[in-house]
């Protein structure tokens, strides 16, 4: 955890083979195996705001184009903008003002006006001549490039013509598949819908008025081009006035190139999302629901399971092909107590058994998870589109385990460590009794409740030279109690470690 | 090295001055600043003037540096750093700009150099830092990690509310140094 914000030194291969620092990695109670980024698939929970909070509904969503209807970014420097009130002093309405206030002439009242302003760069809506408006949101006027109304009839075009196809591909397969059954079977009943009856016996769908694209007049290229004005080339520019890029892409419909046509950008939502296995399909990641709270209903993340290990210090200047030693730290982050074994990397060939046997287990996997389980798949989820589109699909995108790219680069001394890692106790810290204090092994130099640091003696290889990174890497067996299960089972599992020992220096 | 051997502070009426920041050489506090517990004034070069209702906050520097050779040339004449009125030097700022005018804001944590000339109406971002030589025209912002630079068409609040709360407030919690210094009577005087 210490290295949480930046690069870290000690890094775990997944089970697929990349590396990772253990803080981007999660933990498959079901398949007990690590999982990476790559090993999950990724599905978003809900879209929210992040400056008002609000949860909007994914089809709302999608319908507002992913932006929040009230907050806005600044479009000079992309910081939030906030509504500044100012009191403005406003001639009364002319239709009573000849009655009451004849003596005194033209009666003014205050008003509480608001505009937008960005704390960063001090942008305002005012620079832009955006109105000050009566309410603080929900009334900034929409920014319309000139070309809006074309945009809307090519996006109405280009859908007509997805449905096409996608109908056309539909019929085509109608056609070319033989039917199979006339009538369901009993065992296919679950999560039989209409249509999907229909499409069996082979009535065309119901619903499929036959789409036509509506023409549209085809964009035409021309060479006929405004010259350049005469002064382009004589006068100094001005780059203030002048847009960056970064601005252009923060509007991106008319990307101006002067700074007076940046108009308030509304703000992009942020999603939470769920990660679920692949292999299993269980989540490993599951977010509260609600945008304000941090927390997690379901959180698998690797440090709660794995022993976290940390490199203290290195012991001796390295040189090639001498011998060194490093001071780990290993905590246990489980409620058991774990016997941890330390020993070389796999070799070459193990570990392409050990993919061989990855993929057997996939296969197995994606064999016994058959179309029906699919199917009854479909009927526990509400929405079919779902599950048809990010379940069924993506268990066939199991990322395909490979080598571990990065070496060691040293040999262990020791062919084997073992020892206990104590549980976590929370309570612990509070006890007065001092530990007995019992027979351990050498090179453990000291321990803590469930914390322990040992010396990891090694011998960098010949053939390094001054200023290669030495990277000390072993497998970690550890015991893991699986609790999902009724009676906890305990297993023995492996995690491959990596570590920057440091630079080999010269003499 | 001669003004900054002895201070000189003097101090208008309605200043508010705190008693514990340090203020060093010849300086003259005009009417309506505030100067607040922790802030530095640096008067090493020539004397310093601060103009009306400007607020130094705390831990702000503003200094008058001599040359970095620290050599001051007889046949050139003490200079006197006038700054001008309303400005605001936020929590930490720390200005050694050779010019400053007017209604200028100076963000926390902002490092003004001293061969920067800073003109009136702008605001030095927070964490923003100007090193090299260069004149800031009228209206300048900077802004953010790479000093971006706009200008600002839509004038910036004034400072007027906050100077009658500090001036409300401070007194309150802190010792203040007593105005020493009148205009009129100096005039008389002489
Ligand atoms: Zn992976
Ligand atoms: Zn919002
Ligand atoms: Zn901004
Ligand atoms: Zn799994």
């Amino acid at each position: 955890m210490a290295n949480f914000m930046q690069n870290s030194v000690v890094s775990y291969a997944c089970t697929c083979g990349l590396v990772n620092p253990i803080t981007k990695l999660f933990f498959c109670r079901h398949c007990l195996k690590l999982r990476c980024g790559f090993c999950v698939c990724h599905e978003v929970d809900s879209h929210f705001c992040s400056n008002c909070l609000e949860n909007i509904p994914s089809s709302e969503a999608k319908h507002k184009k992913n932006c929040c209807t009230n907050c806005f970014n600044c479009p000079c420097c992309q910081h939030t903008l906030s509504a500044r009130a100012t009191m403005v002093v406003v001639p009364k309405k002319t239709d009573d003002s000849p009655k009451e206030g004849e003596g005194d002439g033209v009666k003014a009242v205050t008003k509480k006006m608001y505009y937008l302003s960005c704390l960063g760069c001090r942008w305002t809506s005012r620079d832009v001549g955006i109105p000050d408006q009566n309410v603080a949101t929900g009334a900034w006027p929409e920014n319309e490039c000139s070309y809006q109304t074309r945009f809307n009839a090519l996006l109405e075009y280009y859908q007509a013509v997805v449905l096409q196809d996608k109908q056309e591909k539909q019929e085509y397969l109608r056609r070319k598949t033989p039917k199979a059954h006339k009538f369901p079977s009993l065992t296919d009943r679950t999560g039989l819908t209409v249509s999907m009856i229909r499409r069996q016996i082979g009535w065309p769908d119901k619903n499929t008025q036959k789409a036509k694209p509506v023409n549209i007049t085809p964009s035409v290229a021309t060479d006929e081009l405004e010259d350049l004005p005469a002064d382009v080339f004589t006068q100094p520019i001005n780059l203030r006035n002048v847009s960056n890029i970064q601005q252009r892409h923060g509007q991106p419909s008319d990307q101006p190139f002067t700074v007076n046509k940046l108009y308030p950008q509304r703000r992009i939502l942020w999603i939470k999302r769920s990660l679920r296995c692949r292999q299993c399909e269980h989540n490993v990641i599951k977010p509260e629901y609600h945008p304000t709270s941090v927390k997690y209903r379901i959180q698998l993340f690797a440090n709660y399971h794995v022993p976290d290990v940390l490199l203290v210090r290195s012991e001796e200047v390295l040189h090639a092909g001498k011998s060194g030693s490093i001071i780990l730290k290993l905590t246990n982050p489980t409620m058991h107590d774990m016997s941890i074994k330390i020993k070389e990397l796999p070799t070459l060939s193990e570990e392409l058994e050990m993919i061989e046997e990855f993929k057997l287990a996939c296969k197995i996997k994606e064999n016994t998870a058959t179309s029906a389980a699919a199917e009854s798949l479909k009927s526990i989820t509400s929405s079919p589109s779902l599950t048809s589109t990010t379940l069924s699909r993506q268990t066939s995108l199991i990322e395909d385990p490979r080598i571990v790219q990065q070496k060691a680069n040293v040999k262990l001394n020791n062919s084997e460590l073992n020892f206990v890692l104590n549980q976590r106790d929370d309570s612990t810290e509070f006890d007065e009794d001092v530990q007995t204090p019992r027979e351990e092994p050498e090179f453990i130099i000291w321990r803590k409740s469930n914390k322990v640091s040992i010396r990891l003696p090694f011998t960098t290889d010949e053939s390094l030279k001054v200023g290669d990174l030495v990277k000390v890497g072993f497998t970690m067996e550890y015991t893991y109690v699986n609790t999902v299960t009724n009676t906890p089972t305990s297993h023995t599992l492996s995690a491959r470690v990596f570590i920057d020992a440091g630079q080999i220096l010269g003499e | 090295m001669s003004h900054a051997e002895h201070n000189e502070i003097k101090i208008m009426a309605k200043a508010i001055v705190c008693e514990d920041c340090s203020l060093i050489g010849d300086i003259t506090i005009s009417p309506g600043c505030v100067i607040h517990p922790s802030a530095t004034i640096i008067a090493e070069a020539g004397p310093i003037v601060l103009g009306e209702n400007c607020i130094v906050e705390e831990y702000s520097t503003i200094a008058f540096r001599l040359p970095t050779d620290n050599k001051i040339d007889p046949a050139v004449e003490v200079r006197t750093l006038n700054i001008g009125a309303n400005n605001v030097f936020e929590v930490g700022s720390r200005v050694e700009a050779c010019h400053i005018g007017e209604k200028n804001v100076f963000e926390s944590k902002c490092y003004v150099g001293p061969c920067v000339f800073v003109s009136s109406g702008c605001i030095i971002g927070a964490g923003v830092r100007l090193v090299s030589e260069q004149k800031l025209p009228e209206n300048t912002v900077i802004y953010g990690r790479n000093c971006l630079q706009r200008e600002a068409i839509d004038k910036h609040g004034s400072q007027t509310l906050q100077i009658d709360f500090l001036r409300k407030v401070l007194p309150n919690y802190h010792h203040l140094r007593k105005p020493n210094y009148d205009p009129k009577k100096m005039r008389i005087a002489t």
